[in-house]
């Protein structure tokens, strides 16, 4: 029980604790800018599609270096932690630091952060003599993989634009009106990165890896970008703001297609993209990680093969490119928080009543709060990433090209000429939900539902349909016949 | 993944071929053992297939928690003393013969014919040097089954623990030998059936034996000397002296 408590106290209390924290810092810290600095403030906009002040500064600040730096370097420790929970094991928990009282506690495995930084920085920084002709490209193998892809998180709305002290600060570093289109141009850099790493190292294994990730990525640019369009048709906008809407205006996503009250509080099924394009979300998610390299699309890498296109980096340089990874992560959850998820709004109990109260009387609070939701919903979608990745079994190379093409254009194609019918049919995007929450309907009755046992041949049935098969002595009892 | 065949083979169910259902059901799966493993304290009992709580993990964190070994587990060997502290041992060489690693070496000593003791002896040789080499040893117990004295036994229980040093594996009289002293009927420092001596004659005949020549460091001193090996395959006789 002690650790139940102490784990649900740390999910949350100290978590959405900390991520408001940074939230509420980073409105402040903008407000404080545009003040002092209003040379750079053209003009008032209460709008949601950002101000023009130098607040741009703290967002860089709190939102890129500060929550997705350190989200990203705190996942690399995660992902072992998790995937032995996942596989019934402890995980690192033997780095430990401080005086003699903390070093009786492992903190979850977090020494580790410390401990592979250090190993990372201290650790010599070689080059294979093959590589000398091109130590340019070589050096800018990591450069090219890390920079694209904390781009990306430049144009990520992480909270609502509220008024600080007469001034619109929005929690997003830019807001282009081209929002989405820069982040697909980006992201299809980050190839370069590991195309170079391939090339530059002069070996066959990192050029095979160079190789296999530039083929992979390409393959699902294109999908990753079908799968969005449905969205942008649904609110006719490429800026991730106004896809994420404001809810006391009942715009984007946080427009309730169907509401109802209860206790004054209002309760509906908000226009979230899960809603509106299910399909779209289920093809995003797969093309994001092929996107990022990790498994189950981890060919390029394939470290039980060629290592990978960063076979000859070491120490930091190799750091780089893992942190890279992480990065993308990340900034993939947020993308989906925004596009999918409702961004920054619950979605349901008294959204709008919040926005029009504490939002009118304290918005930096109000600010803060949906920074909160937002980034807690990053953190659930890069748990939910990891899991993934340490569920599913990899696939083959040819697979990936199969799904990428055979399967997730055709149904992205598919889902893009449907969505835009319904959207024209019903401008208010009621039948688009409709044919989505038909979509969730059909997949949950599927999973909910087991195949039928095929008759005359208990061992297929004994060996697919057992549901409950993880209580350890019995596994390990039928282990033994 | 075998999602290709999946999606292809006619006798499959839809859940199958559609493919996100299955992978639904391995999410729920890995879920599960997450939230089990995450919320729930582990159980600590080193019998791992007998844990018990939400919790499944099946690590033992050693060394903190040490499995215990089953019954029929031998261990080390060691040297089996005497009643005045002595080895067993009468340097005969069979286990040293017999040892397949060859990781035994012995060095014999004979007890003088001058010496005081000699018209008394009952035994005529000793080890002045009995080495053990544990990096060598496989732990196959022929050594025991061949010594004709007992003065070697696996009843330890331990494994070999681990040492900084190569050198430090390789065992003399001091670290071997341990136990309570056994001794036999067919001793022949002891009084046999019969015999017209006195039972102490025997004992005191024995424990003059060999006195000042076997130089015996018990107890066992707290910090072992060892001797730096810096480079290079080392004669095991290396150790043999101090």
């Amino acid at each position: 029980m002690n650790r139940t408590l102490k784990i649900l106290s740390v999910a949350i209390l100290l978590v959405p604790g900390v991520l408001f924290g940074i939230s509420w810092a980073q409105y402040r810290v903008g407000g404080w800018l545009a003040e002092s600095c209003p040379v750079f403030h053209t003009q008032l906009q209460l709008c949601d599609t950002g101000g023009t002040s130098l607040a741009w500064v703290s967002a860089l600040l709190f939102h890129m270096l500060l929550f997705v730096m350190v989200l990203a370097t705190l996942l690399t420790v995660a992902e072992r932690k998790w995937s032995a929970f996942t596989q019934d094991r402890i995980g690192p928990e033997r780095a430990r630091i401080g005086p003699a009282w903390m070093r009786k506690h492992s903190f979850g495995g977090l020494p580790h952060v410390a401990a592979d930084a250090l190993k990372m920085i201290f650790k010599e920084n070689t080059r294979p003599k093959a590589a000398d002709r091109d130590r340019i490209l070589f050096w800018l193998g990591p450069v090219l993989a890390f920079a694209p892809v904390f781009a990306l998180a430049a144009v990520i709305p992480f909270g609502p634009t509220v008024p600080v002290n007469g001034y619109a600060i929005s929690a997003q570093v830019a807001n282009p009106n081209f929002g989405l289109l820069y982040v697909l141009a980006i992201a299809s850099l980050a190839v370069y990165g590991t195309s170079l790493a391939g090339w530059a190292s002069n070996s066959k294994f990192a050029l095979l890896g160079g190789v296999r990730a530039a083929s992979q990525m390409i393959s699902y640019e294109v999908a990753l970008g079908l799968s969005l369009v449905g969205m942008m048709v649904a609110f006719s906008t490429v800026q991730l703001p106004v896809l994420i809407g404001s809810a006391a205006a009942g715009t984007g996503q946080a427009q309730y297609l169907w509401q109802g009250s209860v206790l004054g509080l209002d309760f509906g099924v908000p226009a979230w993209g899960i809603f509106l394009q299910p399909l779209g979300f289920l093809l995003f998610f797969t093309a994001a990680f092929a996107e990022t390299k990790r498994a189950p699309f981890d060919v390029p890498e394939g470290e039980s093969e060629i290592i990978g296109y960063f076979l000859e980096y070491s120490g930091m340089k190799f750091g780089t490119f893992m942190i890279s990874e992480f990065i993308e992560v990340v900034v993939l959850s947020a993308l989906i928080t925004a596009i999918f998820l409702g961004g920054w709004h619950l979605g349901f109990a008294g959204d709008v009543a919040l926005a029009q109260g504490l939002g009118k009387s304290h918005p930096v609070l109000y600010g803060a709060f949906c920074g909160a939701v937002f980034a807690m919903k990053v953190v659930f979608l890069c748990w939910f990433q990891l899991i993934v990745r340490w569920t599913f079994p990899r696939f083959r190379y040819d697979q990936i090209m199969t799904l990428g093409w055979k399967v997730l254009l055709p149904l992205g194609l598919f889902n893009l000429f449907a969505s835009a019918a319904l959207v024209l049919l019903d401008p208010s995007l009621h039948w688009l939900a409709v044919a989505g929450l038909l979509e969730i309907a059909v997949l949950a009755g599927l999973t909910l539902t087991r195949k039928a046992p095929k008759s005359g041949s208990g061992h297929e049935a004994a060996g697919h349909g057992t549901p409950d098969v993880h209580a350890l002595p019995a596994a390990a009892a039928s282990a033994h016949h | 993944m075998a999602y290709y065949q999946a999606t292809k083979d006619p006798t499959t169910d839809i859940r199958e071929r559609t493919y996100v259902p299955e992978l639904l059901h391995g999410l729920a799966v890995t879920i599960r053992h997450f939230m089990r493993n995450l919320f729930f304290p582990r159980d600590t009992n080193t019998d791992v297939l007998n844990r018990t709580g939400t919790s499944q993990i099946t690590t033992v964190s050693y060394p903190e928690e040490q499995v215990t070994y089953p019954p029929g587990y031998r261990g080390l060997h060691r040297l089996v003393p005497r009643e005045d502290g002595k080895p067993r041992c009468v340097a005969c060489y069979l286990c040293a013969t017999i040892c397949p690693a060859q990781c035994i070496h012995i060095e014999a000593g004979e007890y003088e014919t001058t010496d005081a003791s000699a018209d008394s002896r009952v035994i005529e040789k000793y080890p002045t040097s009995f080495v053990i080499d544990e990096l060598r040893c496989i732990v196959c117990g022929l050594c025991v089954e061949a010594c004709p004295k007992d003065a070697i036994r696996m009843d330890t229980g331990r494994h070999t623990p681990s040492e900084y040093t190569r050198s430090g594996f390789v065992w003399d009289i001091p670290r071997l030998l341990e136990g309570p002293p056994v001794n036999h009927p067919s001793d022949p420092w002891l009084k046999r059936p019969g015999s017209e001596r006195p039972a102490h004659a025997h004992l005191e005949k024995h424990a003059r034996i060999g006195e000042g020549l076997v130089p015996l460091k018990l107890p066992r001193p707290a910090h072992p000397v060892r001797t730096e090996v810096t480079s290079g395959p080392v004669p095991v006789t290396k150790f043999l002296r101090d």
